[in-house]
């Protein structure tokens, strides 16, 4: 039996009626609409990070109070949002010079965040030693994990943009600078809770 | 009898290894095939488990051995053999039932399978490893941490459920897109099938509650292997965190487990009631009532752990309130069969019996809804008859119907009705006889998780019925895994629409071309094929 | 106040009817609908009605308004279980460790059995030294989960004297399973003496077995009041030959049983945490007429 009998196609597939978010674009793109799902699970995922850490946020207030430099990981931090503005840039102009510099932050980003497990261990802060250091690496352990996959994504990003900058999909750009909205968007959160959480 | 290809109807000689696939009608035949043999796995465990329950202080097995099995044998159930069947069959049938050509991301669909399965695989390789997680499929902390569970097997739990949750999220992202996004001309969201309401309903409930039970296994590696403390009470952790992160995950879980289901009876009591389904708008409605509800119940699970009476009367609440959309499924259901002209093929045998076996099922949860009763009966057998009419009786029985409904278009072939009677006759007496004692053992004092009881319970005759009963039913299944094997070797040419069905699958060939459909369709109904063999008696929107 | 189990239970009776009416209304309606319409009582197309608002709305408020009901009688029996603002008559201690349990008399300790006076309102504080447990005695009614760094409070009403079974309902491990409780229930009177009884240190004094028992690591985990041993790990047992079994119910208690239990425990309860402690048959003998003498 062959399909005689229905009407041919001509239309195009019916655009998503909702439009979610802002870009419009994602009522209609697979790979947006995909990344914007994604991101919604994963910020389910954040969510239950975030809430153990408050669960358990007495317990290792003092400790947190201590031991945490709040003015030194708000510089690093001022990198990862500015690194959002720069990838706004890049998306906005398909730019590889705007890409190479949205990863120079995010790696200076790492690198602080780096630099200040080095610190926290020294001084016999882990994982393991009590409540606050098991969630507080955890819960930004996870979210570094995330800018690590977001730096990984760029630099494939940059790479294929050197490459032939016309094979690059369009909406590689915009998926990509999603994801990295996303990473520096949960950092917000992390960095009010986990550091301002200790001025009050 | 002529040969014809199974799976897929591709050009001879041009056939794609299963490992190379990315064809969604492959891989939802492999999310099949690993969903088989997982459910023939957790069976055998679970006549293990019979057969020591059978007599009073049996020595059968010893303790660790049984409480490997029932932990293995919930988590196979629950996450390698009833979710891969029915990702398999969304992945068969989705695209197929809104005149797609596939999936939105034919190459990560293949990505989710594989992961799924090594998943499962990593799950099983702890019995090599020194032993199978042993602390039920909950995996309760603190029993779960290093201190009391110092073996691998809860190791091996945590990484396989976190590679197979992994590639479930990827999957549900993948169809939800295809979904939203790939449906054929005319088809508007208010005219899919319900199998693929169904499907979308629950792919939103897998992306909303597998990332809580990966940040829960995510804090319990990290307390087990870098010495954290969050389930730690020693260390000021505390053990019901877990209970709230599992079950958040846990109760949505059993709707993402029966929902599919429901969308398949939905589509199978219409066919062979002769009549477009009852209340569409309701029944597609409800799903979504059922999905908010799901994540606002989880505590239903825990009211013995001492929450306080206010959350426990919220979540006792909330959890009857999920009674009322799916007793509106219920009925629309009979609604549509009555004034039918009802065909009692094995396919709508098992579909009623979904209705039948589930409301049992449904009425022992508002029971367990109840606080007080829940205190009386909870972690009993009560709850083990519960979870299986639910799951069994619902779930199995749903699966077993789409089975013989969907199997000639993905074959070719019929099964044999014949067989099909008797799977059908013997699950339904096997099922009840091993299922319904429980329900008494529960109430007067069997807890689940024992390895064995004194004889001085009395517990001993009904646990004996109910060894019988489950021996039934691995005869049942031996039926239905018989009449597979025949009618893929030498089953009935089915032809491409065996059952003069409704939905757009069954106006392609049995099996279906690579990419579905020599020529995209466009619709005008919910009913297109019927629309198009019966242009007199169109449906009207 | 009605003790919780008769609470429970009239709450069941009704919820079970009320369910059971369900059931059998929608299993007839299923059965007539196969009956009525199998396609061979009906030549032709069939009707072709697809949805009936009214009929929706219906199927909708029916099981709202039962469901309604049965909420309303549950937050009543939920008051009622809790002891309905009724004051204790007597608080007792449960710990559950892995897999026994200790109930403390303010500080008089015994285990495995728990001894309550008849018709009096009682509340046990339930906490665990290990993993979750649940104490649990069907017939006294409902549950509570022992909770390791958290308390509890269970209350038990006991209408009738008599000695009532249960067992741990949540699962804590190997030897869940055999982890059963008795509670005996008796008169004020009888129970009075009983705790007396239970308040003394150890019955015999300078018998062999005694020397046996305190120079083995019996010491390290048990406690015998009136002696050196006063370890925490296992049972106390002062009066353990009061005590109607051995090992959390695997064991029947009487003396032959007690020295197999102490020649291997292992054998009786695989994975049980008392180690099998190398003895001599003749300190076997000694040490199981000892302890079978700590009435
Ligand atoms: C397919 C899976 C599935 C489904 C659909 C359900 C459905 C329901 N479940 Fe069940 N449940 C499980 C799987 C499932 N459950 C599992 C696996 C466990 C055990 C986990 C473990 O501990 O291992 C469990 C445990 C469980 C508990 C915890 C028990 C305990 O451990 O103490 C509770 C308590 O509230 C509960 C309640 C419910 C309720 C209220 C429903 C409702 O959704 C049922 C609604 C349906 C009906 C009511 C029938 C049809 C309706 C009508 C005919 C309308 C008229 C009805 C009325 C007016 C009442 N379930
Ligand atoms: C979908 C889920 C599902 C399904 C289908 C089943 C199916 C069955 N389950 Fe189970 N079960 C659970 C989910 C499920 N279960 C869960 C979640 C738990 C809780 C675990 C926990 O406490 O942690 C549980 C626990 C559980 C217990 C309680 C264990 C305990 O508390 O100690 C028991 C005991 O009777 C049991 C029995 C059975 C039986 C007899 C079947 C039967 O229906 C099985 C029928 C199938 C077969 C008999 C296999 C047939 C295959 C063959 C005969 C081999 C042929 C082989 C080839 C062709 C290769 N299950
Ligand atoms: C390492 C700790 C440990 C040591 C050493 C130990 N026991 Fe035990 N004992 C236990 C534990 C734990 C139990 C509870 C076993 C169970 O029921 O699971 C127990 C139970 C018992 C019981 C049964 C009590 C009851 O009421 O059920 C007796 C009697 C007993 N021990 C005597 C002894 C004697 C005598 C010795 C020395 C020869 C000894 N134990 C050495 C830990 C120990
Ligand atoms: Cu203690 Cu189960
Ligand atoms: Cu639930």
């Amino acid at each position: 039996m062959s399909e005689t009998g229905f009407i041919p196609a001509e239309r195009k597939p019916p655009a998503l009626s909702v439009s979610l978010g802002r870009s419009p674009k994602i009522g209609q793109d697979r790979t947006l609409l995909g990344v914007v799902i994604f991101i919604a699970s994963e910020s389910i995922f954040f969510l239950a990070i975030v809430l153990a850490y408050v669960a358990y946020r007495d317990s290792g207030l003092a400790t947190a109070r201590a031991n945490l430099d709040v003015g030194r990981t708000a510089i690093f931090s001022i990198a990862l949002f500015a690194s959002s503005g720069t990838m706004a840039l890049a998306t906005r102009a398909r730019s590889g010079a705007w890409l190479a510099a949205t990863m120079l932050l995010g790696a200076i980003f790492l690198l602080g965040q780096g630099s200040e497990y080095a610190r926290l261990l020294g001084e016999g802060i882990g994982p393991g030693s009590a409540l606050f250091g098991t969630t507080f690496f955890t819960l930004t352990g996870l979210h570094g994990i995330h800018v690590l996959a977001g730096l990984v994504a760029l630099a494939a990003l940059f790479t294929a943009n050197l490459g032939r900058a016309r094979a690059v999909r369009e909406v590689a750009w915009e998926a990509v600078g999603f994801y990295w909205h996303f990473v520096d968007a949960v950092w917000v959160v992390v960095f009010s809770v986990v550091y301002l959480g200790t001025l009050l | 009898m002529t040969a014809i290809p199974l799976w897929v109807r591709r050009p001879a000689g041009e056939r794609v290894g299963w490992l190379r696939t990315v064809d969604h009608k492959e891989i939802g035949v492999l999310y099949i095939g690993m969903g088989v043999a997982f459910f023939a796995i957790g069976g055998l465990e679970a006549l293990l488990l019979r057969a020591q329950l059978a007599t009073p202080e049996a020595t059968l097995v010893d303790p660790e051995t049984f409480n490997q099995a029932f932990t293995v044998h919930g988590v196979t159930m629950i996450l390698l053999a009833v979710v891969p069947l029915l990702v398999g069959f969304a992945n068969y049938m989705v695209p197929l039932m809104i005149g797609a050509r596939d999936v939105a991301f034919p190459r990560l669909n293949a990505l989710s399978f594989w992961l799924s399965l090594v998943g499962g695989i990593v799950l099983y390789f702890s019995f090599l490893a020194g032993g199978a997680p042993d602390t039920g499929w909950f995996s309760y902390a603190p029993l779960s941490e290093r201190a009391f569970a110092p073996g691998t097997g809860v190791d091996y739990y945590i990484l396989g459920l976190a590679v197979n949750g992994a590639g479930t999220i990827i999957g549900a992202i993948n169809l939800t897109v295809t979904i939203l996004l790939m449906r054929c001309p005319g088809m508007a969201i208010s005219r899919v099938p319900l199998f693929v309401w169904m499907t979308l309903v629950t792919s939103v409930l897998i992306l909303g509650a597998y990332p809580a039970l990966t940040a829960a296994l995510v804090m319990l590696f990290v307390d087990r292997q870098l010495g954290g403390h969050f389930f730690d009470p020693a260390g000021g952790g505390q053990a019901v965190l877990w209970q709230h992160l599992f079950w958040f995950f846990g109760h949505p879980e059993v709707y993402i487990m029966v929902l599919p289901a429901m969308g398949m009876i939905s589509e199978v009591i219409p066919v062979f009631s002769r009549k477009p389904i009852f209340g569409y708008g309701f029944v597609a409605g409800s799903s979504v009532a059922i999905a908010f509800l799901s994540f606002g119940v989880w505590a239903h699970h825990m009211f013995a752990v001492g929450l306080g009476d206010t959350e426990n009367a919220i979540f006792s609440a909330t959890s009857m309130l999920i009674a009322i959309p799916t007793g509106v499924k219920i009925f629309n259901w009979i609604a549509t069969m009555i004034g039918g002209r009802l065909r009692m093929t094995t396919a709508m045998l098992f579909a009623v019996g979904f209705i039948a076996m589930f409301v049992i099922g449904g009425l022992s949860g508002v029971a367990l809804a109840v606080v007080p009763i829940d205190l009386a009966v909870t972690d009993s057998y009560f709850v083990v008859a519960h979870l299986h009419y639910v799951l069994f009786g619902g779930t199995m029985l749903g699966i077993f119907a789409g089975a013989y409904y969907w199997f000639p278009k993905m074959t070719g072939r019929l099964l044999s009705e014949g067989l099909g009677r008797w799977h059908f006759w013997l699950t339904f007496a096997g099922f009840n006889l091993t299922f319904l004692p429980q329900h008494w053992l529960g109430a007067v004092g069997m807890p689940r998780r024992v390895f064995t009881y004194a004889a001085s319970t009395g517990w001993g005759p009904l646990n004996l019925i109910s060894t019988i009963g489950a021996t039934i039913l691995a005869v049942a299944m031996v039926v239905f895994f018989v009449n597979l094997a025949r009618s893929l070797r030498s089953g009935e040419i089915a032809g491409d629409d065996p059952w003069d069905a409704f939905t757009l699958e069954w106006s392609t060939t049995s099996p279906p071309p690579p990419e579905n459909f020599t020529r995209i369709p466009a619709v005008t109904g919910r009913r297109p094929l019927w629309d198009r063999k019966h242009p007199e008696s169109r449906d009207k929107k | 106040m009605r003790p919780p189990a008769d609470a429970i239970g009239t709450l069941s009776l009704i919820v079970g009817v009320i369910a059971f009416l369900i059931f059998v209304g929608v299993e007839a309606a299923l059965v007539y609908a196969i009956w009525r319409y199998r396609a061979s009582r009906l030549a032709g197309e069939p009707a072709r009605f697809e949805s009936n608002r009214r009929l929706e709305i219906a199927w909708t408020a029916a099981p709202a308004l039962i469901l309604a009901v049965i909420f309303v009688l549950t937050l009543g029996a939920m008051a009622e279980i809790n002891g309905a603002g009724v004051a204790p008559a007597m608080r007792i201690a449960a710990t559950g460790h892995q897999w026994w349990w200790e109930f403390s008399y303010g500080g008089t300790k015994t285990a495995n059995e728990l001894h309550i006076p008849v018709a009096t309102p009682i509340d046990l504080d339930l906490t665990s030294v290990d993993v979750i447990h649940s104490f649990w005695v069907p017939e006294l009614g409902p549950k509570m989960d022992m909770l390791p760094g958290t308390t509890n409070h269970l209350r038990l009403l006991a209408r009738r004297a008599g000695s009532y079974d249960g067992q741990c309902a949540e699962f804590c491990g190997v030897e869940h399973a055999w982890m059963r409780i008795r509670v005996i229930v008796q008169s004020q009177a009888e129970f009075d003496t009983w705790l007396g009884a239970q308040r003394l240190p150890a019955a015999v004094k300078g018998v062999d077995g005694e020397r046996v028992f305190l120079t083995n690591i019996c010491v390290n985990c048990h406690t015998i009041a009136g002696t050196a041993a006063s370890g925490t790990a296992g049972p106390d047992l002062t009066h353990v030959a009061s005590r109607g079994t051995i090992g959390a119910g695997v064991l029947p208690n009487d003396v032959a049983r007690m020295r197999a239990w102490l020649a291997d425990p292992q054998r009786y309860k695989p994975g049980s945490l008392m180690p099998r402690v190398p003895l001599s048959d003749a300190d076997l003998d000694a040490l199981a007429a000892y302890l079978g003498a700590l009435k």
